[in-house]
């Protein structure tokens, strides 16, 4: 079952398109990412799809409505969000805060404990929002989008703000989410963290899908037909893979001169920079 | 559209705590109370006072309070974060302007208790008040729905400030400016005609027209305000 499906959506902001024809549909349970540089159209999308913003053309559901839906209570209490727009009362503490969520929520007390663990701030709930860093305030936004445990959840960049260690943290429970039932649409422009973390990806650009797969299916349509061969003695090759590459390995193998031997393969990074012969920002 | 009161306590209890932590406005609370106690002396012998005492109170408590709760939820993006949770807008129209009603309400009686005014109808100065204070908190909510910051919120109270506080004193240019009879329709002149009535003698009328005026600009302008507020919410 699709939990997202997108069909051609367009949306244009004056003569510029933002979105131009876009379409996939996200099933059950999967981890999404929708990669691409600033203002390549990841935020309008995510608008669209939670009924912050109305499309030019094309339509969309979400978690079985029109996405247009998706500002009923009902609908509401299904998704999480966590965007750059999203907002922290600063002279409530964190605690206050989620307390706010979890009553807009109708959630019990322990949700509040549960939430902070899982965003590693069990310690600081009595800290003011406005003396927190930008990473713990990052982590604080989450905690609020995802105290209800959603179905579907939406991250705008969720770990632009934080540091490799809390960036690791929350994958861990993404994972942890996703396990449990959350499906993830996360738009991020790194793409080692999509690599990480996402069992599909779409690249976009300038308003279009470029590609779309599992970080592995992408890499494996744009990979090299080469495989990269280092000698003990320092040699180093990069051989086309055909039968005399097979045989030539082989008698290398049994003189036990291979040092360490590998396909070529792209990053995330490299597929992107080929397909928009663009430098990610 | 659903109204849910657990949510708009929730969002209620929220104001509650952000409000008594923000002390720039929050200090707004006394301006009445000061002006009670200024007037107080002057008593029969200042007519307009009660007027002014009111009028001035709904500007600079009711509708700035309001502005500035709504402007600073916009400035700081909770706003939007909050329409994303299962509040409707009219949760959180209610629960924000529910804290600046209660506020209102409570200072204003004290105001009126130490300036020592008694109305001569309790039945149509009690409605009057409240849809006043209703009608100011619907004309804050559109300032702050017009502003992006909290500075723009102070100044865009400004011209509710010369209207509505001005328009009592219109009548004044009335003989040189037949135009400004139309002041005389501005719920902040109805107040004034009002508070004016004699205990010794008034009509029915007396008491009315000024209750259904206010009545009328209180559905208008609430009604401007949840159209706007539905609408500013989304982009376009």
């Amino acid at each position: 079952m699709d939990v997202i499906q997108v069909e051609r959506i367009r949306k244009r902001f004056g003569n510029k398109d933002a979105l131009a024809d876009v379409s996939f549909s996200i099933p059950k349970g999967e981890i999404f990412g929708f990669l691409g540089p600033s203002g390549s159209g990841k935020t309008t999308l995510i608008k669209i799809l939670t009924a912050q913003l109305n499309p030019t053309s094309g339509q969309a559901r979400v978690l079985d409505q029109p996405a247009e839906r998706m500002q009923q209570s009902a609908q509401k209490m299904r998704f999480g969000i966590l965007t750059d727009n999203s907002g922290l009362y600063e002279r409530l503490s964190i605690e206050e805060n989620l307390e706010l969520y979890r009553k807009l929520y109708d959630l019990p007390r322990s949700s509040i404990d549960k939430v902070l663990q899982f965003v590693n701030l069990s310690g600081e709930r009595k800290k003011k929002v406005n003396l927190l860093s930008k990473g713990m305030r990052q982590r604080v936004m989450l905690a609020c989008a995802i105290i209800h445990e959603p179905e579907l959840l939406f991250l705008d960049e969720p770990t632009s703000a934080l540091d490799p260690v809390n960036s690791v943290h929350i994958y861990k429970g993404l994972r942890y989410l996703n396990e449990n039932g959350t499906t993830i649409f996360l738009t991020t422009h790194d793409m080692a963290e999509a690599e990480l973390i996402c069992n599909r990806v779409a690249i976009l650009y300038r308003g279009q899908i470029q590609a779309i797969g599992s970080p592995k299916e992408l890499k494996r349509q744009h990979r090299e037909n080469v495989v990269c061969v280092d000698l003990i003695n320092g040699e180093a090759y990069e051989l086309p893979i055909n039968e005399e590459t097979a045989d030539q390995i082989a008698d290398w193998m049994k003189q036990g001169l291979i040092d360490r031997l590998e396909t070529k393969e792209p990053t995330l990074g490299d597929i992107f920079i080929k397909m928009t012969g663009s430098e990610l920002l | 559209m659903s109204i849910s009161y657990k949510r708009v306590r929730a969002i209620f209890v929220k104001d509650y705590k952000e409000f008594s932590r923000n002390y720039a406005v929050s200090i707004m609370l006394i301006f009445p109370v000061i002006l009670a106690l200024l007037f107080r002396k002057a008593g029969s012998s200042l007519p307009e006072a009660s007027g002014f005492l009111f009028n001035t109170s709904f500007v600079i408590l009711t509708c700035f309070a309001q502005a500035c709760l709504i402007a600073e939820e916009k400035e700081r993006n909770t706003l939007r974060s909050l329409m994303l949770t299962p509040a409707t807008a009219m949760d959180v129209l209610i629960g924000k302007s529910s804290l600046v009603f209660v506020m209102s309400a409570v200072v204003l009686a004290i105001s009126t208790f130490i300036f020592g005014y008694v109305p001569a109808s309790i039945w149509a100065f009690v409605p009057t008040i409240i849809l006043s204070i209703i009608l100011y908190t619907a004309a804050g909510t559109i300032c702050g729905l017009f502003s992006k910051t909290l500075l723009e919120a102070s100044l865009s109270i400004l011209p509710v400030a010369f209207v509505f506080m001005g328009a009592p004193w219109g009548a004044t240019f009335v003989k040189d400016y037949p135009i400004f009879k139309v002041l005389d329709y501005v719920p902040s002149s109805q107040l004034v005609h009002l508070l004016g009535i004699s205990n010794t003698g008034y009509t029915t009328g007396d008491v009315l027209n000024p209750l259904l005026i206010t009545l009328a600009w209180t559905v208008v302008l609430t009604i401007v305000s949840v159209v706007l507020y539905q609408r500013r919410l989304k982009d376009e």
